[in-house]
């Protein structure tokens, strides 16, 4: 009895193996078919489309992948509905409702409500549209309320957008810009800093703010023009063009 | 005196050579029927097998050309066809293979329910049917489909 029940099982492993994909395949899965359109280079895979490949995973509802020199060259994937990918050669996942990705540069595009995108340890948020150009290593969020989180810092704006380099293999925030028609909201451990336009540069390590600029630390208020932060002596001061302007609060935890 | 010994022999003997002539004439017409209806069934087997055997068309269109072929066709209509066992899609890109497909020759299309697959270079497509339209330029592979790129 327990050699047919080791049969069996070992029957359905082989099966099992044989229909798994292999190294260097890309093996596409669907409910409602594939259709090929030969002259246009596309492919459209209906409901429930499961991509897996070396390099990545996609999950849609509706996906157009296009294709250049020969039915294999894929180039780039728009996926609808629901979309969460991985890619973790890349080291980038992130959900939408419709994503545009690159195969070749793995440049991603991501919109719709409740776009994410994670990168390293870096967590993009928008409700409209996040860009992520990995040639150029450069990012962009756009929309109300989008968010980029990072361990220590938290940016609130409608649009940030910034470069990223390369140091020990992981991708670092070099220049960052960050803009709100209304108020844009920097939360560090210790500061937090309101402005309408933000400009960070790491070589530098300063923060500059413009426009509407509040900076509060501890029970410390201080609002004004214009702000520079020292990122790493934690020291800022603001100013304005008016110097009345600025304005001090300085409250105590009693 | 035995009854047996008052009957002629001769007559007795051309009575059982009769009967046993009558019994192998039984006989042999029945094989002879039953062959009959053996190769009449034959017959009308053979015509409802195929219309034709190992049809050959082909899908013209401007970029490229896709060779038809099976091993059996049933003529639906003038234009239409239902293709059977071993059934073959070849261009210089791709073959789709399947078992029944029924082909226009007319609109240059093709369809089928059962389940296709489809080679091309390092890639392959199986589904559980296929539609070719647009003389070839859109395949759509139905129902729950895979493709795997090597």
């Amino acid at each position: 009895m327990s050699k047919l029940i080791f049969s069996l099982i070992f029957f359905f492993w082989i099966s099992n193996a044989s229909l798994a994909r292999n190294t260097g395949e890309t093996e596409i899965i669907t409910e409602d078919g594939i259709e090929v359109f030969q002259e246009e280079k596309y492919y459209l895979l209906k409901k429930n489309v499961k991509i897996n490949s070396d390099d990545f995973d996609l999950t849609g509802q509706l996906v157009k992948i296009y294709f250049d020199n020969g039915l294999d060259d894929l180039q780039e994937i728009i996926a609808n509905d629901n979309v969460v990918f991985n890619s973790p050669k890349y080291n980038i996942k992130g959900k939408g409702n419709k994503v545009i990705f690159n195969v070749k540069n793995q440049n991603v595009l991501i919109s719709g409500k409740a776009s994410k995108l994670h990168m390293e340890n870096l967590e993009m948020v928008s409700n409209s549209e996040i860009k992520l150009d990995n040639t150029n290593g450069s990012f962009l969020i756009v929309g109300e309320n989008s968010k980029l989180i990072t361990e220590n810092v938290k940016i609130n704006g409608s649009k940030i957008q910034g470069d990223f380099e390369i140091v020990d293999g992981k991708r670092v925030i070099s220049i960052l810009k960050v803009e709100d028609k209304e108020k844009l909201i920097i939360n560090t451990d210790e500061i937090e800093m309101f402005a309408k336009k933000a400009l960070f540069d790491n070589k530098k390590s300063i923060i500059e703010l413009f426009e509407n600029v509040k900076i509060v630390k501890e029970n410390e208020s201080i609002a004004g023009d214009y702000g520079i932060l020292d990122t790493k002596k934690n020291s800022y001061k603001v100013s304005s063009q008016n110097s009345k302007k600025v304005r001090a609060l300085i409250g105590s935890n009693e | 005196m035995n009854f047996f010994l008052s009957i002629n022999k001769k007559i007795f003997l051309l009575f059982l050579i009769s009967i046993f002539l009558f019994t192998i004439l039984f006989f042999f017409t029945i094989y002879l029927s039953s062959n009959s209806m053996v190769s009449k069934e034959r017959i009308i087997n053979y015509k409802g097998e195929a219309d034709i055997t190992k049809p050959k068309f082909s899908i013209n269109s401007k970029k490229q050309k896709i060779s038809v072929t099976a091993n059996e066709g049933d003529f639906v209509s003038d234009n239409e066809i239902i293709l059977k066992k071993n059934v073959v899609f070849k261009s210089n890109k791709f073959k789709i293979y399947s078992d029944n497909v029924t082909f226009n020759k007319k609109k240059s299309v093709a369809f089928s329910n059962d389940k296709s697959k489809f080679i091309s270079d390092n890639m392959m497509i199986e589904a559980r049917g296929f539609d070719i339209i647009d003389s070839g330029n859109i395949i759509y592979f139905k129902g729950k489909t895979k493709l795997i790129i090597r």
